[in-house]
């Protein structure tokens, strides 16, 4: 048998019901990104640089454009002898099979396939969340603490608390308590949805958890909360980088936003730390006479004739001469024609805005969200967003 | 095309493009933007569904290996054939030493006779084009024809020399000349040629027992009247590199749209190397107008009629008009160029002026700081 120190295993399979028309084809994690890239690029960067070369992608919703996209972990320097990246959809066992039904039962219906590699430790990650992380030094502190789990924290406004998982820790960082989404937060320590655990103390857990009927089969809602009511030590490791989760179009679009402030509050640029993404080649972009551009990321395969600010271009998108793009993402192919308008807004793939159409959120709470391949034509201009479910 | 081979015949001894080719041979050019010159012949072939593909070397071919790898971008990276780097020395030195294109292809004959296929499609690779060669290969052996240049009419005489066809009205060469575009509506060829591979190592067998070297004045010129030679007539765009003239003429040619249409949004697409490269971030103070622009550059400045490649940094004030800059150059506050190609990773401090003339741009050297 192989032997992985620290082995990964990344939650790929949510529907993001909230990110609406974004992921009616495509699961969460899929989902485009920064320019040229998609949400589940940034967990898989972090795990080539942390040196962790052999990852479980957990999928289930919508899986094709992840599979495919994904592939043989090439882009990621994940296609390795013994090791690499392993798609992990559910399957039918001798006589029964199901799906997933939470993510620590996607992680126990997989035990057979972790202990292949019989791996010390064990990474569980979320594909949908922006940063950048080294998880060796989470591991590096897991070992020096001997906690069966560790789970990273970040500090989030308190306002935002009852969104996460809240935890509180001791004077020495171990985790006195875990709410899952509290309504009435105690504290502002929020868990990102990375947790390291001692394999064989989690796969005892995943046991205990898949045997009460009554279990949710989730890490936050029960295997987190059973560990520590079981007594097990919890240490909190605390990241103070960006970390961003983009469940919602609106924090999608907040994201997007981030990377093209000046200066940029997420940096893509960082020669040490490369987010590699597959990408086909496609021509230089051609910005136009008369074009403007400015505070914008822009990428290949792109022709733009009108005026662009704030916003964030994927591959061959298409801005027609006299159209206007503030503060938006515009998806990979899709087309904004002549004299179009296009403010707060995320524009899905291949979707098309017509001449003279107008895309536009009017309450600034809000963005506007054109769905993959939809087509708009002026006149019937989209200047709410209320009509969109979800956001 | 599963049973023709390519040959790409790189040039390295050019003293033509001055600066450019110092540090590399003329294949691995880097052109519009992200690419490099041999990526056109290179997809052209896979486009047809060549899978075996050698590339020749003489000498400075470090960055076309570089470049080239072990072929993935180009889907050449095989099992069974693939792409082969074929550097000099490769089977003997004697043919190493000397300088013709004969005494390459007889440095490769091992790789030659090894491969399968009976056609070679053999090329140098100095065009931009988007070109595919089942139909000239159709009527190749439609015609019976021995050898097949692939040309193209020329409207705009120039100094570089080119292979210049007379073909009666089948299309049969009756006469092959080399030298200067001196009129318009010439047929010249495009350094492409489709023949029998046997008949390629036949040929170069024979001139090289005679001592002869070059395979366009010895094996196709002086052959122009014995063999059975027919031209193909490549109705696309095309851009020959052969100056720095041209050079500078090519990608500023690739400014335009109806260029852009013709090379890069056709079914065939044109492939090269991938870098993991972030998109390009525009700033404030960013005045861009008719600029072809690659990923993983910060713009800050203004740019009119440039083509800015990978990893460009262009400081705040900067102006630049009628540029070519290549990969990781940094253009610092307040420059000023034009009419300036300048190569890769070299620095343009604060404040510096620099004015070339649109028919003699300057050329900064790899590397150089300004």
């Amino acid at each position: 048998m192989r032997n992985t120190k620290c082995l990964a295993m990344v939650l790929a399979g949510g529907q993001g019901s909230r990110l609406g028309a974004l992921t009616k084809h495509i699961a969460k994690p899929a989902v485009p990104f920064g320019g040229k890239y998609r949400i589940i690029d940034f967990v898989l960067s972090n795990c080539t640089h942390s040196g962790i070369h052999t990852v479980g992608v957990l999928t289930q919703y919508q899986p094709l454009d992840l599979n495919t996209y994904i592939g043989s972990g090439q882009p990621w320097d994940l296609d390795r002898s013994g090791g690499g990246v392993y798609i992990l959809p559910p399957y039918m066992k001798s006589g029964e099979g199901e799906w997933y039904k939470g993510t620590a039962n996607a992680i126990y219906q997989n035990m057979g396939f972790i202990e292949r590699f019989n791996p010390r430790y064990v990474l569980v990650l979320s594909g949908d969340h922006i940063y950048k992380m080294h998880y060796g030094k989470m591991l590096q502190m897991h070992v020096s603490t001997g906690a069966a789990a560790t789970i990273a924290v970040i500090r989030v406004p308190i306002n935002d608390a009852s969104r996460f998982g809240i935890m509180n820790t001791d004077e020495n960082g171990f985790i006195t308590e875990f709410e899952e989404k509290p309504q009435k937060p105690k504290n502002d320590l929020a868990s990102m949805g990375v947790y390291l655990f001692d394999w064989q103390v989690l796969k005892k857990y995943l046991i205990l958890d898949e045997g009460n009927p009554d279990s949710k089969n989730d890490f936050g809602k029960n295997v987190i909360p059973q560990m520590l009511a079981a007594g097990e030590r919890l240490h909190a490791y605390h990241f103070d980088g960006y970390w961003k989760d983009v469940g919602t179009a609106k924090s999608l679009w907040e994201a997007n936003m981030d990377l093209v402030r000046t200066p940029p509050r997420f940096d893509l640029y960082d020669p040490d730390w490369t987010i590699f993404s597959r990408s086909a080649a496609q021509p230089p972009h051609y910005i136009a006479p008369n074009a403007r551009i400015s505070e914008s990321i822009v990428t290949e395969g792109c022709r733009i004739y009108g005026r662009v600010h704030g916003s964030v271009l994927f591959r061959g998108v298409t801005v027609g001469r006299g159209a206007r793009i503030v503060n938006s993402i515009v998806f990979p192919g899709a087309h904004i024609e002549a004299e179009a308008v296009v403010e707060n807004a995320i524009i899905g793939t291949e979707a098309v805005v017509r001449r003279g159409a107008v895309i536009k959120s009017t309450d600034g709470d809000n963005v506007c969200v054109i769905g993959d391949g939809e087509t708009r034509d002026a006149g019937s201009d989209f200047l709410q967003s209320a009509a969109i479910g979800g956001i | 095309m599963q049973d023709t081979m390519g040959i790409i015949l790189t040039e390295s001894d050019d003293v033509t493009l001055r600066e450019l080719t110092e540090v590399r041979s003329r294949a691995a050019l880097p052109v519009a933007g992200r690419y490099r010159l041999i990526d056109f012949v290179l997809s052209g072939m896979v486009n047809s569904g060549i899978i075996n593909v050698g590339v020749a070397t003489k000498n400075k071919y470090s960055s076309l290996m570089d470049h080239l790898g072990a072929g993935s971008p180009w889907d050449l990276q095989r099992e069974h054939y693939g792409l082969f780097m074929l550097p000099p020395y490769a089977s003997h030195e004697k043919y190493a030493a000397m300088a013709g294109e004969i005494d390459v292809l007889m440095g490769i004959m091992p790789y030659l006779r090894r491969s399968r296929q009976k056609y070679v499609v053999l090329s140098t690779g100095n065009t931009i084009c988007n070109i595919t060669f089942d139909e000239a290969l159709r009527e190749h052996k439609t015609k019976g024809a021995d050898i097949t240049v692939i040309y193209r009419e020329e409207n705009t005489p120039g100094d570089g020399e080119r292979l210049i066809l007379e073909t009666d009205d089948v299309g049969r060469i009756t006469d092959l000349s080399h030298g200067p575009l001196r009129r318009t509506g010439l047929l010249a060829g495009m350094d492409m040629y489709i023949m029998e591979k046997e008949l390629l190592i036949r040929i170069c067998e024979a001139a090289y027992a005679r001592g002869e070297h070059s395979f366009v004045m010895d094996a196709l010129v002086r052959n122009a009247h014995t063999m059975r030679m027919y031209g193909w007539e490549y109705k696309g765009y095309a851009g020959r590199v052969d100056s720095v003239a041209s050079y500078f003429a090519c990608n500023m040619e690739i400014l335009r749209e109806d260029v852009q249409t013709a090379l890069f949004r056709q079914e065939d697409e044109i492939f090269t190397k991938v870098k993991h490269l972030a998109p390009t971030r525009y700033g404030d103070g960013a005045e861009i107008t008719n600029c072809l622009i690659a990923d993983g550059c910060n713009i800050e400045g203004s740019a009119e009629n440039c083509i800015i490649f990978r990893g460009v940094k262009l400081g705040k004030h900067a102006q630049l008009r009628n540029c070519i800059i290549m990969e990781k150059t940094h253009i610092d506050t307040g420059c000023e160029a034009e009419n300036v190609i300048f190569d890769k990773e070299c620095l343009m401090r604060e404040g510096k002026r620099l004015m070339g003339q649109p028919n003699y741009p300057i050329i900064i050297r790899k590397g150089a700081v300004i």
